[in-house]
């Protein structure tokens, strides 16, 4: 039996508090010590990447699996049960890269309660991986709460003027979508209860088992866990509070990791487990995600802080997510979940490298407002060359494989109804906002004497981290794709 | 082997009896009495820790007291409690009158430890008696009118429960002619009358005021506020619990309701079922709008004895069924986790009131700056009870409503979950105050050594428990009473 996934998750917990005692015993040193923790995650996930890529798990099977009992008792039992497949090897992978960035990025945003922060940051990391590795509900569940903890506490003490009614609206959102996710797996597990099997709660066993009649309820209630997470409006509005309040750092996690949580689950819980029920209503939910696409889209317009308009940029390119995914489930066109996970993928960095950036513009200019943020180009070179890169990326220019994802996600669109076709206006409506952003805070001319505040070039250094590999898959695409035909092949059924 | 439950018993007794002759020594001496006890009290947690994990059924004092693994559990957790109160209070209890504060806590917990094994209900009765009176004194041990208060309305409303149960003991034996509780379930078995209903809605009351069940919790808030908040531990984790152990030791037995009134409605799983179901709700929708944390976590006290509830019903529903060992295991781990959780968050609470003089969720503002240990150990209590993963609370609060989630009772697990759900507001809520406000100052208040070690053990287990559970759920399943 493999132990990989294993390291995944527990290196993070073990290093939180080795790095709180560290941090707190030196400064400088801990940093380091994190850094090279959150390195050392990534290369055991880039591993396991490389391992699903180069031997794909075939349709509804995982690999490196790892199962054993958790907690026997008789009539209740619970496994142990880690595993990936082509869904959530990217999304791992794209989860502790961007750790290393963040922590990389904190030591220059972050001033206050360094080891705290530190140690919380894995934490968060440990139960992502864990989120993204857990073929078990319970286990699944139990991930997806320790999240919270973490960031909670991040919004709540590092965050901006508004932090604790920020911090507040974000755990009774998250909290009360997950208990009602807990209470439909606890219905799958009741229901599938008959006298003399052994029920479980493993993802693997359940799937394709499942009578139809046990799928609605369940639907519903994991809908509205993810659809929270994801966030899909109208579930969206602790998501502006709490990422204009939390630290730019933590915004990249939170768009880059977070949200991913919801796109993940519907992928793999709400359409892995009750494909009738979610083939059935598949529209509803290509409406919703069309919905929060052009929502997130027409309210990044209006907003005037950059933070604020990025992170409605995040509902859009989420709904592109749930759209995909329920595409290919009406229409059979396998791009459609291909797409969403690319999307995913995408996202994280594109948007991660947009909040990363908002939050030393923030530092350097005193403020995130667009009108006041004048000149730039003059001002703060180096970043304003960023931003264009980072807004680029944002909406889906190539040679940014962004361009990518969502192009197969609106072809899987079009596949399902002629009409999904107005779709293509969400990237146009993007493209502007970004350009006429672009126009207002880096072509414009300065006010008065420019002072120059800029990114230093280990800073810039760091943004191609974020940018590099989104070129990198344009045209290395089939690394992320070939493994996801198998997961898209499997989710859309045999129809 | 059951001459280490006498010998834990006379331990005690002698103890409770011995500590107030150091009275007689003067000054700082009298902080002995602390010491002695908590010595005892690990002896007898070890005597009966050990009996617990060897058990040998012999027949001990008669037939007055059983040895079965459901008392063993009940002893080590009230014991458990009042040895991390009497380790607290090696700090907080100053003043002339220490050694007799520690005798009456070890009769208290001489009372709980019998109480714990009782099988006969006038044995239940006398040690239900002595668990209660000396918490009437301590109650009211502060010398403030508030304390005093506090002490004449338990007290009063502590007779008048001792009243009812009495007199549904002398129904039981009138219809019976036996005070041997198996004697009294089969009789009323064999013969349902009216009476034996009312004698089971007697018994139902009478536990009812110390279990906190709504409609008999009015008295909680007043009394955990006006205590010393560390007796308030001991009446929030440990007495309440002796609570339960009667209750699942007499009331589950009782299922003669529905056969006396032939009233498809008016049984007994539906009764309690209705109570679980207003105890968690008023418990939970009370403690969002209470300003002092004294009565914050004595509304949290009472939601939780709602959850506690849930795993009764399936038991008196069905006995023998899957779903009833389910829901008596959760149950009893949740007795355990919750004497853990809210046992520490009292204790927190006291050492605040002691070191900042204020009880108002105003003195939370920023704790976390100030009194670090106590603040991330009162977060995750507050964490664990309002029972998110992977602390403690969790593992009970999934058992107990996974064992009613199938069947007649499927809407309270429903409203289970979603008053767990709710809950989180108000326990959030106290932390964000911890973590995300300013406090009135940033000076650092001194947290005594006693107080952290009583933390760093909770926590041990609150995390322990949360992250292998297997070990408690085994030992919380085999305390399940066997059904009758």
């Amino acid at each position: 039996m493999s132990f990989v996934l294993s390291l995944l998750v527990f290196i993070p917990l073990v290093a939180a508090p080795l790095v709180y005692l560290a941090t707190r015993w030196n400064r400088k040193g801990g940093i380091y010590f994190s850094v090279a923790a959150a390195i050392l995650v990534f290369l055991v996930s880039a591993y396991v990447f490389w391992g699903v890529y180069s031997s794909p798990p075939l349709p509804g099977q995982y690999s490196f699996v790892e199962k054993s009992t958790w907690i026997s008792f008789p009539s209740f039992s619970l496994n142990y049960f880690l595993g990936v497949d082509g869904l959530s090897s990217p999304l791992l992978f794209i989860s502790s890269l961007l750790t290393v960035l963040v922590i990389f990025g904190s030591r220059k945003l972050i001033d206050s309660h360094e080891p705290e922060y530190y140690a919380l940051i894995f934490l968060f990391e440990g139960a992502i991986m864990g989120v993204f590795t857990s073929l078990n509900l319970i286990l699944f569940y139990v991930f997806w709460e320790i999240v919270l903890i973490p960031m909670f506490f991040f919004i709540g003490v590092w965050g901006g003027p508004r932090r604790k009614y920020a911090a507040m609206k974000f755990i009774i959102f998250t909290y009360a979508g997950s208990t009602i996710m807990l209470l439909g797996f606890l219905y799958v597990y009741l229901g599938m209860l008959t006298p003399g099997s052994a029920p479980s709660f493993d993802i693997p066993t359940l799937a394709g088992h499942i009578p139809v009649g046990l799928q609605y309820l369940p639907l519903l209630a994991s809908f509205i866990g993810f659809a929270v997470k994801l966030p899909l409006v109208p579930f969206h509005t602790w998501l502006p509070d709490a990422h204009v309040e939390a630290p730019a750092p933590i915004s990249v996690l939170l768009a880059g990791v977070l949200l991913k949580m919801g796109g993940y689950g519907f992928l793999r819980i709400s359409i892995g487990l009750f494909p009738n029920a979610s083939a059935q209503y598949a529209w509803v939910f290509l409406a919703l995600g069309l919905i929060s696409m052009f929502y997130g889209a027409i309210a990044a317009v209006l907003q005037k802080d950059l933070k604020k308009m990025i992170a409605f940029t995040s509902i859009n390119h989420m709904g592109f997510v749930l759209f995909g995914a329920y595409a290919t489930l009406i229409s059979g066109n396998l791009l459609g979940i291909q797409g969403a996970i690319f999307q995913m993928f995408t996202h994280g960095l594109a948007v991660g490298s947009l909040f990363m950036l908002s939050g030393y513009i923030h530092h350097q200019a005193g403020t995130r407002e667009i009108p006041l943020l004048k000149g730039m180009k003059t001002t703060m070179p180096r970043t304003a060359a960023v931003l264009v890169l980072g807004s680029a990326a944002a909406m889906g220019l190539p040679p940014f494989s962004s361009f990518l994802a969502e192009f197969m996600v609106i072809v899987a669109g079009i596949s399902a109804y002629g009409i999904a076709a107005i779709s293509i206006l969400v990237p146009v409506i993007t493209a502007g906002y970004f350009l006429w952003t672009i126009k207002r805070t880096v072509l414009s001319d300065a006010e008065g004497t420019p002072e120059v505040h800029d990114l230093s070039w280990g800073d810039v250094a760091a943004f191609a981290g974020y940018l590099v590999p989104l070129v990198v898959l344009i045209v290395f695409s089939y690394l992320i794709l070939t493994p996801a035909l198998p997961v898209a092949s499997y989710l859309r059924g045999p129809g | 082997m059951v001459d280490l439950l006498t010998a834990a018993t006379a331990l005690l007794g002698a103890t409770a009896l011995l500590l107030p002759l150091l009275q007689l020594r003067k000054g700082g001496k009298q902080a002995t009495a602390g010491y002695v006890l908590a010595a005892v009290l690990g002896a007898v947690m070890g005597l009966v820790g050990w009996f617990t994990l060897h058990p040998t059924p012999v027949p001990w004092f008669g037939s007055l007291l059983s040895d079965d693994q459901l008392g063993g559990v009940f002893a080590l957790v009230t014991i458990g409690v009042t040895l991390m109160v009497t380790i607290a209070s090696f700090t907080y209890q100053k003043g002339p009158n220490t050694p007799v504060y520690y005798s009456l806590l070890s009769f208290t917990a001489l009372g709980m430890l019998l109480l714990s094994y009782s099988q006969n209900l006038l044995m239940l009765f006398v040690a239900w008696e002595l668990m209660s009176l000396p918490t009437y004194v301590l109650a009211g041990f502060d010398k403030k009118l508030r304390s005093n208060e506090a002490s004449v309305k338990y007290a009063i409303i502590g007779a008048m429960s001792s009243a009812i149960i009495l007199y549904a003991i002398s129904l039981a034996y009138g219809l019976t002619g036996s005070v041997q509780i198996s004697d009294v379930v089969s009789g009323f078995r064999a013969q349902p009358t009216a009476l034996a209903g009312v004698a089971t809605l007697l018994f139902v009351a009478g536990f009812g005021f110390k279990m906190s069940i709504v409609p008999f919790h009015m008295w909680i808030p007043d009394a955990y506020e006006g205590a010393p908040t560390t007796i308030t531990t001991v009446l929030a984790a440990a007495t309440k619990k002796a609570g339960f152990v009667a209750a699942i030791r007499v009331l589950l037995a009782l299922t003669t309701l529905y056969v006396v009134t032939q009233n498809p409605y008016f049984t007994l799983p539906n009764i309690l079922a209705v109570l679980a179901l207003l105890t968690m709700t008023v418990g939970n929708v009370s403690a969002l709008t209470q300003r002092s944390m004294t009565r914050l976590l004595a509304y949290s006290s009472i939601a939780q004895a709602g959850y506690i509830l849930i795993g009764f019903v399936p038991f008196s529903l069905a006995p023998a069924s899957g779903a009833a060992a389910l829901g008596m295991t959760g149950s009893i781990l949740h007795v355990i986790n919750h004497a853990v959780m809210k046992g520490v968050a009292f204790l927190c609470a006291a050492l605040v009131l002691m070191q900042l003089k204020r009880a108002d969720l105003g003195a939370y503002n920023g704790l976390a700056k100030r009194m670090p240990v106590t603040a991330f150990t009162m977060a995750i209590a507050l964490f664990a009870l309002a029972g998110v993963p992977p602390l403690s609370g969790f593992w009970s609060k999934l058992l107990l409503f996974l064992s009613v989630a199938n069947g007649p009772y499927g809407w309270l697990a429903v409203a289970g979950i979603l008053n767990s759900a709710f809950s989180l507001g108000y326990y959030a809520w106290i932390v964000k105050r911890m973590y995300a406000d300013d406090p009135d100052s940033s000076e650092r208040v001194k947290e005594p050594f006693w107080f952290v070690v009583v933390f760093a053990v909770a926590v041990g287990l609150i995390i322990g428990i949360g992250l292998f559970p297997q070990g408690a759920i085994n030992f919380a399943a085999g305390a399940v009473p066997q059904a009758p």
